[in-house]
């Protein structure tokens, strides 16, 4: 068994501030919007949780983008589009690998390393999430905020309504994205080992996978 | 023969004596008299009365030897002075008190009976007594009635009388004035003229006595005699003059006995006193839709008005002294239509600005004749109050039609507070703007109104609007941008939301004729049109439908979300602060209390809402993200689809992984096998 240095600690921070962040942001905004049904809070506590968290997570989310930015590895959430054929592959193979070849027991075609971590349709999930839909989410969470202050900004975009539309159509992905997330996160090699790995920074891997990693790409530590 | 001779004789001597003796006596002065023109035959012998006049004491010794009294000598008339007891002090408060104590005198000869047979004589002995004989007749110098009338010209005589303060009580209780100024009648353009030649009934030997039943009746006969020498043709040169003529008698504007020439009167007469000399009688003009508009003028009013430092001509524009043009319009309303263009908007442009776009104009621009204009809220063009002084303007003149807001308004926090009088409190004008007012379901202006006097609100309210990290203003701002105040500081009131159609292009309600153009129906027809499925209430599709079918004619409209008290007499009944409300989920909750009636609101030409119902899905639909996307309650706004997806998404994202696992736990078998057959190979 090999450990590979995947995760550095300022984004393990990030990640687990984000995930905690994402189920509260999640809850508080089922109970402002279902009321009726949710009595986990009353509506202002919710509001007030809501709010904190939200600030919180853009704070979260400046931390992960000044990291990346200034480490220069943002890379890895771009896809190679100079290779998109060959990109189209990979990404085919690795859903193919989570249709059916999980089931009859491949191997994951994707090893990450710390420089290539995520595998093709994790690249473009995340590159969307995290350069489009997070973005989208924290500004239509500032107008939803205050209104009134970004008032010229939301009646550009069409009015409060339509801010308010893109907030929830994004909230019901998200909410539907964790559970997922979360259920992908056991798909290591041992249901922990990726969950471990956002806690250590190292995920283990198997030997057959390790040839020649560590020399490629130079983070990975033999055990 | 001798008794004859006895009879005759001393007959003969006393017509023959009597009258010489008479002779002789005419100009020669009794002894008394004598003896007291010793003292009162001095020019300069005075009195002062308690009033302060100086009664001059002189007597003319040749003229009262000359008068028909005497021979009565003083003592005849001075009943109380004799030798012994003259001087004595006197004391006397006017000359009008001492006129007629003396004259009471004159009744020891001049019997009732006497003084009556004259009926006019006999009024004024009996009951119009405000004269005394003294002071037609005079006291020392009197001749027989007879050598009196000879000596005096005409004039002379009637103002012997009516020099004094006369009245004539009518039928109706007017009280016709009698007196007549001599120096303004000689200086008049009738100066020269006898007072037979308009009274042609009256002369020195007649006096008819007459009764008329009010003062209309005396100028209509009156003004007979102003026409012996003036023409109907030469009064209907001027078509002014002509129409004014129906209106008015000639009186009435020219006056009687100082009456002056036309172009003496333009010369001197101030302007404003030119128009007065008409426009103070109760004039009126007829449209011609037959409505009465009163162009009388209030002089007293007018100089206590913000106006007072004016001329006529500054508003009246094309009328001087010399020009009247005669103009005539359609109705009062179409009058004060032009007043508001072409007189009050020269000054005051602002206000009439605001006005034009207020619901009050759109009232009277669309034929309401109760609309109000200008003059209707500021006490008359003529006695216009200055504002500044008289705030209560602001509330007075809107009772005069919304009088049952009034009721609710005094029961409130703001009308207690004006009612102990105080000044600073908030009146009808204070909120809904004096001149730009908009109908309340149309606007969210009117918190503009408390806010004027409410200036920390927004920090009053950031106190429990809770909005973390920061609570900025704009976040009460946010609230008061799509709540009315009344909503929660009227806690006894219904709340409801009104989703009123606005024009994305005018940023304003979009006009009724607009409206029906576009969807090429008229007034009758709208409901059916718009409520399609008529169950007299719009639902989420047919709000859409409205929408979009006023889209495809480019006309681009947004419905603007307001929640609002439900009766306008609600909104009044403003509480202290302790008793708003400050519950949020009165208003963030998918079953919010304050958000389940909706109505929509359309605006009329005539600038009044149309509030048609609604069913509260408009809030919650899809169809209306686009209608309504600028109106948006945390909470109670959600689109029920969304709500849907939420679920779907979640069950989605629950299913992926029990599908996957499912399919991993099924297909486990596989994976042993070949892990098995991989360890067999090694």
């Amino acid at each position: 068994m090999k450990k590979i240095y995947l995760h550095p600690l300022p984004i393990r921070i990030w990640h687990w501030v984000n995930a905690l962040g994402f189920i509260i942001l999640i809850l508080t905004g089922a109970q402002i919007r279902f009321g009726n049904v949710i009595h986990l809070f009353s509506f202002e506590t919710a509001v007030d949780i809501h709010s904190w968290t939200g600030f919180i997570l853009i704070a979260n989310y400046c931390i992960w983008l000044f990291y990346y930015l200034v480490t220069g590895n943002i890379k890895i959430y771009i896809p190679p589009l100079h290779h998109p054929i060959e990109f189209a592959k990979k990404a085919v193979t690795q859903a193919k690998f989570y249709g059916l070849g999980i089931m009859v027991g491949d191997q994951n075609p994707h090893h990450s390393t710390f420089d290539h971590k995520f595998n093709p349709m994790q690249q473009v999930s995340y590159l969307m999430i995290m350069a489009a839909l997070i973005p989208v989410q924290i500004i239509t969470g500032l107008f939803l905020w205050d209104p009134n202050l970004f008032g010229p900004i939301v009646n550009l975009i069409g009015g409060i309504q339509i801010a308010d539309m893109i907030h929830v159509l994004l909230f019901i992905f998200f909410s539907a994205f964790i559970i997922v997330h979360f259920y992908l996160a056991t798909l290591g090699h041992t249901p922990m080992a990726h969950i471990i790995a956002m806690f250590t920074g190292y995920e283990e891997e198997h030997e057959e996978h390790g040839h020649g990693r560590e020399e490629e790409h130079g983070h990975s530590q033999g055990h | 023969m001798n008794k004859r001779k006895k009879i005759l004789i001393p007959l003969i001597l006393v017509f023959m004596i009597v009258p010489v003796y008479l002779y002789a006596a005419k100009g020669v002065l009794s002894d008394d008299a004598q003896m007291c023109l010793g003292c009162h035959s001095n020019k300069d012998m005075t009195k002062q009365l308690e009033n302060k006049e100086i009664l001059s004491l002189f007597i003319n010794g040749d003229r009262f030897a000359d008068s028909i009294h005497n021979a009565t000598g003083c003592g005849g008339c001075h009943t109380d002075i004799s030798m012994e007891n003259h001087p004595q002090v006197q004391k006397v408060k006017s000359k009008k008190e001492y006129s007629a104590n003396n004259s009471k005198t004159c009744a020891m000869c001049h019997m009732e009976d006497q003084l009556k047979q004259k009926p006019m004589h006999g009024y004024l002995v009996t009951k119009a007594k405000s004269i005394s004989c003294s002071e037609c007749h005079g006291a020392h110098y009197i001749k027989s009635i007879k050598e009196w009338k000879g000596g005096l010209n005409e004039p002379q005589y009637c103002l012997a009388c009516h020099k004094y303060d006369l009245s004539m009580p009518l039928s109706s209780g007017e009280l016709l004035h009698l007196s007549v100024n001599e120096s303004a009648m000689k200086a008049s353009v009738h100066g020269k003229l006898s007072c037979g030649a308009c009274h042609m009934e009256f002369s020195k030997t007649d006096h008819p006595m007459r009764t008329f039943k009010n003062k209309k009746e005396y100028t209509a006969t009156a003004m007979k005699a102003c026409t012996i020498c003036h023409t109907d043709a030469q009064l209907r040169k001027n078509p002014a003059h002509s129409a004014l003529m129906a209106k008015a008698s000639c009186v009435e504007c020219h006056g009687s006995h100082a009456i002056k020439g036309i172009s003496a009167q333009k010369a001197t007469a101030p302007e404003t006193q030119y128009c007065l000399s008409c426009h103070k009688s109760k004039l009126s003009m007829t449209m011609k839709n037959g409505e009465s508009l009163s162009i009388y003028v209030d002089e007293a009013g007018l100089k206590k008005s913000a106006h007072r430092s004016l001329q006529c001509a500054n508003c009246h524009i094309g009328f001087t002294k010399s020009a009247h043009p005669v103009r005539s319009f359609k109705s009062t309303r179409d009058y004060s239509l032009f007043s508001i263009s072409n007189v009050c908007k020269k000054c005051h442009a602002n206000a009439s600005t605001q006005y034009e776009g207020s619901i009050h104009y759109s009232l009277l621009n669309s034929g309401n004749p109760k609309a109000p204009a200008c003059a209707d809220c500021h006490g008359g063009a003529h006695s216009v109050a200055s504002v500044k002084n008289n705030k209560s303007i602001g509330l007075t003149s809107c009772n005069k039609c919304h009088g049952d807001m009034n009721s609710s308004y005094e029961v409130s926090i703001h009308g207690k507070a004006w009612g102990k009088g105080n000044q600073t409190a908030p009146i009808c004008s204070s909120c809904h703007n004096a001149h730009n007012i908009e109908s309340t379901k149309m606007t969210t202006k009117i918190k503009d109104g408390c806010l004027k006097c409410h200036k920390d609100t927004e920090k009053v309210h950031n106190k429990w609007l809770s909005n973390p990290p920061i609570t900025l203003p704009s976040f009460a701002r946010t609230h008061f941008d799509v709540a009315s105040c009344a909503a929660c500081h009227s806690p006894m009131a219904g709340r409801v939301i009104y989703l009123s159609l606005y024009d994305r292009k005018t940023g304003k309600p979009l006009p009724e004729e607009d409206l029906l153009k576009a969807l090429e129906t008229d007034s009758n027809g709208l409901m059916t049109k718009i409520d399609t499925n008529a169950d007299g209430s719009m639902d989420a599709k047919e709000v859409w439908d409205l929408f979009a079918q006023l889209y495809k004619k480019d006309v681009t409209t947004t419905f603007m979300g307001k929640m609002d008290v439900s009766k306008a007499t609600e909104a009044h009944m403003i509480s202290g602060k302790a008793e708003a409300t400050k519950d949020c989920e009165k208003c963030h909750h998918p079953q919010a209390e304050f958000f389940k009636d909706v109505f929509i609101v359309l605006k009329k030409a005539d600038g009044k809402p149309t509030v048609l119902n609604a069913k509260k899905e408009v809030l919650n639909s899809i169809y209306t993200i686009l209608p309504a996307r600028k109106f948006y309650a945390l909470g109670s706004t959600n689109i029920k689809l969304f709500d849907i997806l939420f679920i779907v998404a979640l069950i989605g994202g629950i299913a992926v992984p029990i599908g996957h696992i499912t399919l991993r736990i099924i297909t486990s078998p596989l994976r042993s096998m070949r892990k098995m057959g991989k360890g067999g190979k090694k």
